[in-house]
């Protein structure tokens, strides 16, 4: 008989993904056509949504090498994403070549991307989780032999919380993490925010609605609340150019969409 | 791209930095910008040595491009911004001023950049796209993976499941079913295509229906129940049922799934505790209790009786006392066995209902050995010593029996009846038994065992037809032969009677006429015998076959006996109540000689004799008997007859009487005017070799 109705069915691989969106805002080229097409609406009500990716693909370079320096070995990157260009991995290893990463993401494309580019890398992996089931993350992770939950991890929960609605705990989520996790511990986080131009984030829900990853911005006091049980280092939760630039800043702060902090656990 | 001192050409190194700037926000390079700028001062150098080189050539600037996208210097605006700061630089840089045709140098190498920056997004785009096509692909296979592997699950857990699953389509049609299921139903498996519901026990089925209705129409998610299913040798298997409901894509009902646990043998073990409950734990044989249950069941079903046997062990107490309880319960375990073994290829019950008491109770069928032969064997087993300390000991029993009781009887009057006969026969003595009613018994008992076997007796040529003499009573002489039917010792009442019990009573009366026609028109072939008409008595039930006349024509056609050598007579209430009275008619419109027999003389029976056109009448032979008996001859019986006889003349119908035992009888019914008789006074029935000695002419 026909037993195809018995499971659930696979990712939906039609639906334009925030992944992919967001690599094609980078420049990069793994993406489809239906994802560049939301892309180019979404640069309709957000033209500065390059800008944004950019700063946000950035700060996460900034927070890997700042925990790099605080003595994170380790990262666990929830929500990982298509690998695209600055990957956690490349850009901790200039600065750390002994890193080592463990990619986490529950998207069947981003998955099957992340295992070829790190097919040959024996310090790096993806498993394919929801990061919203903390315990069966944690537990793929550890299988992986990369990550130990001894030694302090760097948590990263870059550009995806925002992906979490508000009615799944991602707070509740996190905190898991956040106990499983060793003192000394680091978690960088970003968000979106409709606090700093609430049209365009709006325009960026609605356009994102058609996605497979539509957008829950939350507001200031939100995303400090996500760091709780951790110390938030300076210069805090900021507009995500803010944090820690390395150079004086070219751009509108109030147009960034994204908060961005990093937090020690003590 | 380790940091380095700032090499003295300051004038690249301000170069790399205002290209840093102008390219830095339109796309994202993972570096810092000091990194950037140190990166790009590389490139800086290629191009500024590429144009001061002589002989020119734009061809190492190529390299820039290719670098340049490598790098992610691939922004929508990178590649503009980047010939705007170089363009400027080149042309207006003072290091630069010297150099000849310095222009067309410079939009050389833009140009070489731009081309080699265009062929390398080109080509990077091109590799992204496939790496990101080929993740889609693996993620489709990785999807029909898991669909294959949950898949693979499903019939591993479906096929090595100890629960039967059946999936079924919302009309019970099996679709799919796994090995479990066949097991239960102990088939060979192929259930599919069949009706599930079908095998259900049928008082379920109601119940069942409703139930996957149920569940079908989301009144309930699943159910759970315990029912009977058919297994496919007929037994029930008790079984636990969990149903629940499978929907297709679109969420509409489409399967139910059934998962079965066998539960037989939970019921087995309800069963053995009913067992220790009903059952003596010592032999394991029924206890008194359960043996009348089991008498009752018995003895409210049987079909030709059941035969009750009470014994007693002589002395028993004598054995228990002398050679102690151990050995008291070694003999008894051993008694139960051997009454078992005795009774083992019967439908039986042994029980153990008092201390020394045993009870069996047999179902009889057409083979069971009768009760004095049973009665030897328990003797026979029981005188089997049994060793105890090197000596043997061998038992005896006192027994009563009750063979065959009527169904009547209570369980309560059996008892009583076998347990009087069982006290009767102790009191003869050791090893003795006593029938509780010996004549009637055996009598009921031999009669149901012949009936059963006609049918067997009848094909095997075991019956015959012998002949009595019909004798003119005025002058003595042989008028006619009465063809009657034996079979061993019985005879031709007894026969008819059976035949009419056992439904055979058509066939053995169409084959007795078939039978003693061939004989007589043999006979009559026969220039040394002068034969005598053959006379034909049939049974109620044979006077109204309807293919009487065709079976009489038959016999006259295929024998050759002429019609005034045969006389057939019909049995007078057959005739009367109907059917028969047609085949008279017929029968004697064909020239036949008709009669009625078992002829008693009431008013409805003498109608007869002016409505059909009948020639003789033959007396009931119980009438007959009842006017022997009554030594008065001037009684109102004996009145009675003879005006009967007279008023049968006035009819013209000739009288017969049968069962005349005696010179004195012969001589009165002689004396009323009765025309002939047959009995045992002139003679009994006769083989058909005897009887053609009567035929002699000489």
């Amino acid at each position: 008989m026909e037993l195809a109705n018995w499971v659930p069915a696979g990712s939906d691989t039609g639906l334009p993904s925030a992944a992919r969106l967001y690599d094609y805002l980078l420049g990069g080229g793994h993406n489809f056509a239906a994802d560049r097409a939301l892309a180019e609406e979404l640069l309709v009500v957000e033209p500065n949504a390059r800008a944004i990716a950019r700063h946000n693909r950035s700060f996460l370079r900034r927070a890997v090498l700042y925990m790099i320096d605080q003595g994170v070995q380790q990262f666990l990157d929830l929500g990982s994403g298509i690998p695209t260009v600055g990957n956690v991995h490349e850009v901790a290893r200039r600065a750390a070549p002994e890193t080592r990463v463990v990619y986490v993401d529950f998207e069947d494309i981003a998955v099957a991307h992340s295992r070829r580019i790190l097919a040959a890398d024996p310090l790096a992996a993806i498993v394919q989780e929801d990061l919203t089931e903390p315990t069966a993350v944690l537990d793929a992770a550890s299988r992986t032999g990369l990550l130990d939950l001894a030694e302090p991890v760097g948590l990263l929960a870059v550009s995806v919380l925002h992906f979490v609605s508000s009615t799944a705990d991602a707070a509740g989520a996190l905190g898991v993490y956040r106990d499983a996790v060793a003192s000394g511990s680091h978690l960088a986080l970003s968000h979106a925010t409709a606090d700093l131009q609430p049209v365009e984030m709006a325009g960026i829900v609605e356009v994102m609605k058609r996605s497979a990853n539509p957008v829950f911005p939350r507001s200031h006091a939100e995303v400090h609340g996500f760091f709780l049980g951790f110390d938030v280092v300076d210069p805090g939760v900021v507009p995500v150019p803010r944090w820690r630039p390395e150079r004086a800043a070219d751009d509108d702060p109030a147009s960034a969409g994204l908060f961005a902090g990093v937090g020690h656990k003590g | 791209m380790t940091p380095q001192e700032p090499p003295p050409r300051t004038r690249r190194q301000e170069l790399a930095r205002e290209w840093m700037k102008a390219v830095y926000s339109t796309t994202y390079v993972p570096m810092s910008s000091t990194e950037i700028e140190l990166y790009l001062l590389d490139l800086v150098d290629v191009i500024a040595d590429a144009i001061q080189a002589e002989p020119f050539s734009a061809e190492p600037v190529g390299a820039v491009g290719d670098r340049m996208v490598s790098a992610h210097f691939t922004g929508l605006e990178t590649l503009q911004r980047t010939v705007e700061v170089l363009g400027h630089a080149l042309l207006f840089t003072p290091e630069l001023a010297g150099v000849d045709r310095l222009a067309e140098k410079v939009v050389a190498i833009l140009g070489a950049l731009a081309a080699r920056f265009a062929t390398a997004m080109r080509l990077d785009a091109f590799d992204q796209q496939e790496e990101i096509k080929w993740a889609l692909l693996q993620a489709k296979q990785g999807v029909e993976r898991t669909l294959k592997l949950s898949e693979a699950r499903f019939h591993e857990v479906f096929g090595s499941s100890a629960l039967g699953i059946a999936i079924t389509g919302l009309d019970g049609t099996v679709i799919e079913a796994n090995d479990a299921m066949a097991a239960i139903l102990g088939g060979d498996g192929d259930l599919v295509g069949e009706s599930l519901l079908a095998r259900f026990h049928p008082d379920d089925t109601h119940v069942l229906t409703e139930s996957y209705r149920g569940v079908r129409e989301g009144v309930v998610d699943r159910f759970r129940e315990q029912h009977r299913l058919i297994r496919s040798d007929g037994e029930p298997a008790w079984v636990y049922l969990a149903v629940s409901l499978l929907r297709d894509a679109d969420g509409e009902p489409a399967y139910h799934v059934t998962m079965v646990e066998d539960v037989s043998e939970l019921h087995l073990m309800q069963k053995n505790l009913d067992f220790l409950l009903l059952h003596d734990s010592l032999t394991g044989l029924s206890n008194r209790q359960h043996f009348i249950t089991q008498l009752e069941a018995v003895h409210s079903r049987s079909e030709r009786g059941i035969t009750l046997y009470h014994l007693d062990l002589d002395s028993f107490s004598l054995i228990n006392n002398g050679l102690g309880h151990a050995t008291g319960d070694r003999l008894l375990k051993q008694t139960a066995q051997r009454l078992t073994a005795v009774v083992a290829g019967e439908n039986t019950v042994v029980a153990r209902i008092g201390g020394d008491e045993f009870a069996i109770v047999v179902d009889n069928s057409a083979t069971t050995p009768g009760v004095t032969t049973m009665i030897d064997m328990i003797n026979d087993e029981l005188a089997e010593p049994t060793f105890v300390d090197d000596r043997g000991v061998a038992l005896t029993a006192s027994i009563g029996v009750l063979d065959r009781p009527s169904r009547d009887w209570t369980v309560g009057e059996l008892l009583r009846a076998a347990n009087m006969t069982l006290h009767r026969a102790k009191a003869k003595g050791k090893r003795q038994w006593l029938p509780y009613d010996p004549h009637e018994d055996s009598r009921h008992r031999t009669w149901a065992d012949v009936a059963a076997s006609m049918p067997g007796a009848l094909e095997n040529g075991e019956i015959e037809v012998d002949f009595q003499p019909v004798v003119a009573l005025a002058d003595r002489t042989v008028v006619g032969v009465a063809a009657q039917l034996r079979w061993g010792t019985w005879g031709h009442r007894q026969c008819l009677e059976l035949a009419e019990e056992t439904g055979l009573s058509l066939p053995v009366g169409q084959w007795m006429l078939r039978h003693a026609g061939e004989l007589v028109a043999r006979w009559r072939e026969d220039a040394e015998l002068a034969t005598v008409p053959l006379h034909v008595s049939l049974g109620p039930m044979q006077s109204r076959d309807e293919d009487l006349v065709g079976a009489v024509k038959r016999t006259l056609d295929e024998t050759g006996l002429p019609v005034s050598e045969l006389r057939i007579s019909l049995n007078t209430r057959a005739v009367l109540t109907g059917g028969g009275d047609d085949n008279v008619q017929v029968l004697a419109d064909s020239g036949i000689s008709t009669g009625l027999t078992a002829f008693h003389g009431g008013q409805d029976e003498l109608a007869l004799l002016t409505e059909l056109p009948i020639t003789s009448v033959t007396i009931a032979g119980a009438d007959v008997r009842r006017l022997a008996a009554e030594p008065d001859r001037d009684s109102l019986l004996h009145n009675a007859m003879a005006a009967l006889v007279s008023v049968v003349h006035r009819a013209g119908v000739t009288v017969v009487a049968t069962g005349v035992a005696s010179e004195d009888e012969a001589a009165w019914w002689a004396a009323i005017g009765a025309d002939a008789a047959q009995g045992e006074f002139f003679a009994p029935p006769l083989t058909a070799d005897e009887v053609t000695g009567l035929f002699h002419r000489n």
